[in-house]
């Protein structure tokens, strides 16, 4: 069933120009991911894991290789299609706090959906709602990302993440800064959404005890692919 | 120490860039006041000078001293003031250029030892004349010899040729003195050896005139001295006068204080006072001082808006500074440094910042004064000319004290910063808060304080104008009332901006695409950050409309004012000769040949005018009043003058043709109707004062019918100004009656007139000049308006008015756009991550740039229009009331609020380009921001 397969990755190279030399972050990374699942990347710092994430989230050029999404090439994409799919059916949540400081909670999760083209109105400001509800934050909407915790906001990023129903989520150490508790809780979330909202989430992490969370587990090594790939 | 102080400095280049031009910038302009002003002062000490000789046709640097010695046997007087001779120019720090020492033996007879018929028994003067020699021309005969003295013992004698008719000498003759016999009792005997004349007469040497020579005959002075003062001689009664003639070309400003001082010492306190004359050097630079007081002040208050944003903007980029290093500070501080050692780090560091601003500063600040001296008008200059700079000590008092003040600015902000620790940081970072200017309310505090001063000032504009014409300086209250003004609406501004864009939201909050709304969010939110540069922005803008509307209404109204009081393009009046009908003045004069003027190829136009101040007119009570009568030919007169509508608020023309078709028609000031109730229609009986002289023929008054009433008329001012003696100021009003030429000349008989000469397009005053020059008119008055307008134009308070306004302004506009590109790169600086963030969730870079467009509309381009707004305010309020410090003694026009469409336009332009600038430099930075290394930021 290839329609099953949100992400395809073959033969991914990635290498960056560096003072004296060349730095190969990865080396030939192939990866199925399947619709409405965790995947969970894995490895040291250093180990490629944002490298992949960002070529798979279309902000980095592969050297060589492709990723189709959705069965559309990544890599032939206009930067006007790159920024569209960013929009529309791509979701981000990074590791540090990433929220607009001058935008209440609210405000935040609305303006993915501002940007993904959803017109204002009732259908919209509900959504909201419902997605600070889902991260357990529904009774802040009007507070600053300054008045929250870092799990807090952590929450409204993720909840700002999904609002705008993309096909694909990308989270880059999203637990990096919360505690072991708050980690917990930050993965359940997302196993939730792939169930209830069929999301596909793709999240890095060098935390160990999150592991069991994913449906798929891929562990990098000095950008090379050691494990991984198939579902557990 | 030091290393780690220049590692900082290099650590913050471009921050420390900016306090650097700051500290350059401060200095420059701190020092440009005093040298611009030197240079100035000089070339005003200079023009007072000349206008003085070119008005009064003498020397006027000179002393003079004049004593008599009475038979006195020592001769110590004489010796004494010879002795006061040697050293005055070293007294009064000055160059010699001529010392004259005349002496004269009271008169004595003689009589001719050719016992000539005719010359029996002449009275005349014996004396000596300095340096008589090198300034004369020999007639006939010779000058007297180096002995003085012919072989056989007479005392050769010269004189000019009016004493020689006088007194019917002949050269070669020899006289023999009466009863005046020399020291060992022989009869003294003159040889007349020659007769002279002047080489030339305007040479400043004829302190003692040729004229006044015609019952003198003069001798060698060595010989006069030996025979007639000293030891042997007793018995003469000898009358001394001493000149003391200098350079003025080499007085220079700085010099003045000291002249005026030993001036003063050696003609009214010392022991020569009784001696003395009052020299007419005395009361140029009495004048001068009290001229340029009133300019320095005046200047110095200028300036002080300027440099109190100099000032703020340092405190500002140093704060912004310490505010980035606040973490480290806290660190250092928690690690236990001491709050003095960290204070003492940041001292040397902005010592080194200080000292170099100063090295490039005062160099700068001779390239600022040079502009100053090129600013004809505001953002508008004449080519460089050559202003003679010099460094006084004030000078370098200047840029010293500007470097302390520059240095204290800078640290001051460490001060506070050395004493927070990272416990207090974080407890501060934790507070936002409304700015304490809006809590206490600045703004309407200074709105209020500047519109008392706006009313009170409104309501005594009239003893303001007396106190300026007093000689008194620009009021600092008037123009600190300005200053608050613009500053209190500014900060008012600044209070309702985030309502306005919060408004603006608001009606299109359905249409607002992503970019936009995230631009509104930040507003609302940090808006509050940028106050401070944006009052910077306005206050610079505003400041710029209102000085640049100050200086152009000014210099607009000097213009017109002077333009208007020449009446003509050139002004000429003949010397006319007297007829002398046997022996007595008739008081009629010879008419010249006034055809010949019909040759002069420069003029489109002229006509006779002729101008009697002294008049009277019988008023209907049977009173006299003092009048002017002015008499034309009415189509020649319209043809060379010109009075505005707006001034009389009838055509000029239409006066001159209502007096055209009436002979016996007059023409006269509104006063006429205000002070004494004539009407249109009205006879009028006029005459001239009783002059003394007989007039021959025609009636002494005549009777004209009121044709009409005028408030202005060429060269015609309404009111008068005088200073007294005591300082004060008394307006007197001056009564005009224009009436035909003909009727005054039938009435009056014949009497000089001027000639008024309109140019022709083609023509320059330097045409008629040299016409003249040429035409051997010999001219007693010669009014050249362009010559005037110049003068004006050139007049230290209205140029360097110009030069400090328009100085001010580049300076701050400069500022401002560093100001403006600090605050922004930082700002995009401290969001580099945010943006990131936005990349990713797909907002693409023309997006990102149309936010920060958007932020700088509701900052910048806000700022600007409010700035141009409170400009427009401002100068509409208080230019009316602060021109009237500049309102000359002769101003008569009433005068105009200038707006010069082409001043806005530069003015304009130039903020248009420091804005685009910004834009630019802001937008190369967003293009080479890269958002996945942007994202990383986030990483570690």
């Amino acid at each position: 069933m290839a329609n099953d397969c949100l992400i395809e990755v073959s033969g991914v190279n990635r290498i960056f120009s560096v003072p004296g030399g060349e730095f190969q972050a990865l080396k030939n990374i192939n990866v199925k991911i399947m619709r409405s699942t965790l995947t969970i990347l894995k490895g040291r710092s250093g180990s490629g894991k944002t490298t992949l994430m960002n070529i798979i989230g279309a902000l980095d050029h592969p050297t060589s290789g492709t990723v189709l999404i959705d069965g559309r090439a990544v890599g032939k994409m206009s930067d006007k299609a790159r920024e569209n799919l960013r929009r529309k059916d791509m979701g981000f949540v990074f590791q540090a706090v990433s929220l607009i400081p001058t935008m209440n909670a609210f405000q935040n999760v609305e303006f993915s959906m501002r940007l993904a083209g959803i017109k204002a109105g009732r259908e919209r400001d509900k959504r909201v709602e419902e997605c600070l509800k889902l991260v357990g934050l529904g009774n802040r909407a009007r507070h600053m990302p300054a008045e929250m915790s870092g799990g807090e906001q952590q929450r409204v990023a993720i909840a700002r993440a999904i609002a705008h129903r993309p096909k694909l989520i990308l989270a880059d150490e999203p637990t990096a800064e919360l505690d072991s508790a708050m980690a917990a809780q930050v993965t359940k979330l997302f196993q939730e959404m792939t169930r209830k909202e069929g999301i596909t989430v793709l999240m890095t992490t060098h935390d160990v005890g999150l592991m069991g969370a994913g449906d798929m587990i891929i562990e990098l090594e000095s950008g090379e692919q050691v494990h991984g790939g198939e579902n557990l | 120490m030091h290393r780690i102080m220049l590692q900082k400095l290099w650590h913050k280049k471009w921050m420390n860039l900016c306090l650097l031009l700051g500290c350059i910038l401060l200095i420059a302009t701190v020092v440009s006041f005093p040298l611009y002003q030197t240079a100035a002062y000089d070339r005003m000490l200079q023009d007072e000078f000349r206008s003085y000789v070119a008005e009064e046709g003498r020397w006027p640097a000179m002393n003079s001293f004049s004593i008599v010695s009475k038979k006195e046997r020592s001769g110590e007087t004489i010796s004494r003031m010879e002795g006061l001779m040697g050293k005055i120019y070293g007294d009064l720090g000055v160059t010699e250029k001529e010392t004259i020492f005349y002496y004269t033996l009271s008169g004595a007879n003689i009589h001719s030892a050719l016992n000539r018929k005719d010359a029996e028994n002449i009275s005349l003067r014996l004396g000596s004349l300095s340096g008589l020699g090198e300034h004369v021309k020999m007639l006939s005969g010779e000058m007297y010899s180096e002995t003085g003295m012919t072989e056989d013992g007479c005392i050769e004698v010269v004189m000019t040729q009016s004493a020689m008719v006088s007194m019917k000498l002949l050269v070669g003759e020899t006289l023999v003195f009466n009863d005046l016999r020399d020291a060992e009792g022989k009869e003294i005997r003159l040889y007349v050896k020659g007769v002279f004349d002047a080489v030339s007469e305007r040479d400043d040497y004829w302190q003692v005139k040729p004229e006044d020579l015609s019952s003198s005959v003069l001798m060698d002075r060595e010989l006069f001295r030996s025979m007639f003062t000293g030891e042997k001689a007793g018995k003469y009664t000898v009358s001394c006068r001493y000149y003391a003639l200098f350079d003025y070309e080499d007085i220079k400003a700085t010099q003045v204080e000291h002249l005026i001082q030993a001036t003063d010492d050696l003609t009214e306190r010392g022991a020569y006072s009784g001696t003395a004359d009052k020299p007419a050097y005395r009361s140029i630079l009495g004048e001068y001082a009290k001229k340029q007081e009133r300019i320095r002040v005046t200047l110095m208050i200028l300036q002080i808006p300027v440099l109190i944003m100099l000032g703020a903007f340092l405190f500002m980029i140093s704060g912004q500074m310490y505010e980035m290093e606040r973490n480290e500070i806290s660190v250092i501080k928690s690690r236990g440094s001491s709050g003095a050692q960290i204070f003492r780090l940041y001292l040397y560091q902005c010592a080194v910042l200080t000292l170099a601003g100063g090295a490039l500063g005062i160099p700068l600040g001779t390239v600022f004064s040079r502009i100053l001296g090129a600013a004809r008008s505001f953002l508008e200059f004449d080519s460089l000319k050559g202003l003679t700079l010099t460094f006084t000590r004030e000078v370098w008092i200047y840029a010293a004290a500007a470097m302390l003040i520059t240095l204290f600015i800078m640290t001051l902000p460490a001060m506070k910063h050395s004493r927070v620790t990272i416990v207090k940081l974080k407890q501060q970072k934790a507070l936002k808060r409304k700015s304490w200017w809006e809590k206490i309310f600045l703004d309407f505090i200074l709105l209020g304080i500047s519109l008392y001063g706006y009313y009170s000032f409104h309501k005594n504009g009239s003893v303001l104008g007396e106190s300026v014409l007093q000689g008194d300086s620009l009021d600092p209250l008037l123009y600190i009332s300005s200053s608050l003004f613009i500053v209190g609406l500014g900060l008012l501004f600044l209070r309702l901006q985030p309502y306005l864009v919060q408004l603006i939201y608001m009606a299109g909050k359905r249409f607002w695409r992503p970019a936009s709304y995230a631009s509104f969010m930040e507003n609302t939110k940090n808006g509050r950050k940028q106050q401070f540069i944006m009052l910077f922005l306005i206050i610079t803008i505003s400041l710029g409309m209102y000085h640049a509307t100050v200086a152009r209404t000014i210099l607009q109204n000097s213009y017109n004012n002077a333009a208007y009081m020449q009446g003509a393009d050139i002004m000429v009046q003949e010397v006319w000769y007297a007829v002398v009908d046997t022996g007595s003045f008739t008081g009629e004069y010879a008419e010249p040949d006034y055809s010949k003027y019909a040759a002069m190829d420069f003029a489109e136009n002229y006509a006779r005018v002729r101008i009697e101040t002294s008049a009277y007119v019988q008023t209907k009570e049977n009173g006299r009043q003092d009048v002017t009568v002015m008499g034309i030919h009415t189509r020649d007169f319209g043809n060379v003058t010109w009075v505005d509508y707006d001034l009389n608020g009838r055509h000029y023309y239409e006066y001159l043709n209502d007096l055209a078709v009436n002979p016996t028609g007059v023409l006269v000031s509104d006063n006429f109707r205000t002070k004494l109730g004539y009407q249109v229609g009205d006879k009028l009986t006029y005459a001239l004062e009783n002059t003394g002289t007989p007039v021959k023929g025609p009636g002494r008054s005549t009777e004209g019918k009121i044709v009409g009433f005028f408030s202005y008329w060429p060269g015609y001012a309404p009111f008068v100004t005088e200073t007294n003696p005591d300082g004060t100021v008394t307006t007197r009003e001056n009564m005009l009656v224009v009436t035909h030429y003909n009727t005054m000349k039938q009435t009056f008989g014949v009497k000089p007139y001027q000639v008024w000469i309109d140019l022709k397009e083609s023509a320059d005053s330097s045409d008629a000049y040299a016409w003249f020059q040429n035409s051997g008119i010999r001219l007693t008055k010669y009014v050249d308006k362009a010559a005037e307008l110049k003068k004006t134009m050139e007049d230290p308070l209205l140029q360097g008015t110009n030069g400090v306004l328009t100085m001010g302004f580049l300076v701050t506009i400069l500022l401002c756009a560093v100001g403006y590109l600090i605050y922004w790169i930082m700002s995009i600086r401290s969001r580099e991550m945010m943006f990131g963030v936005l990349r990713a969730c797909g907002m693409h870079k023309g997006e990102l740039i149309h936010m920060l467009l958007n932020e700088q509309i509701f900052s910048g381009v806000f700022s600007v229009i409010a700035g141009i707004g409170i400009g427009k305010l401002a100068s509409g309020m208080f230019v009316p009331i602060l021109q009237r410090a500049y309102a000359a003694t002769d101003q008569v026009l009433p005068m105009n609020l200038v707006v010069n469409a082409s001043d806005m336009v530069r003015l304009y332009s130039v903020i248009a380009g420091v804005m685009f600038l910004c834009l630019v430099v802001l937008i190369i930075l967003i293009f080479k921001l890269n958002v996945t290394k942007a994202l990383k930021l986030g990483e570690e």
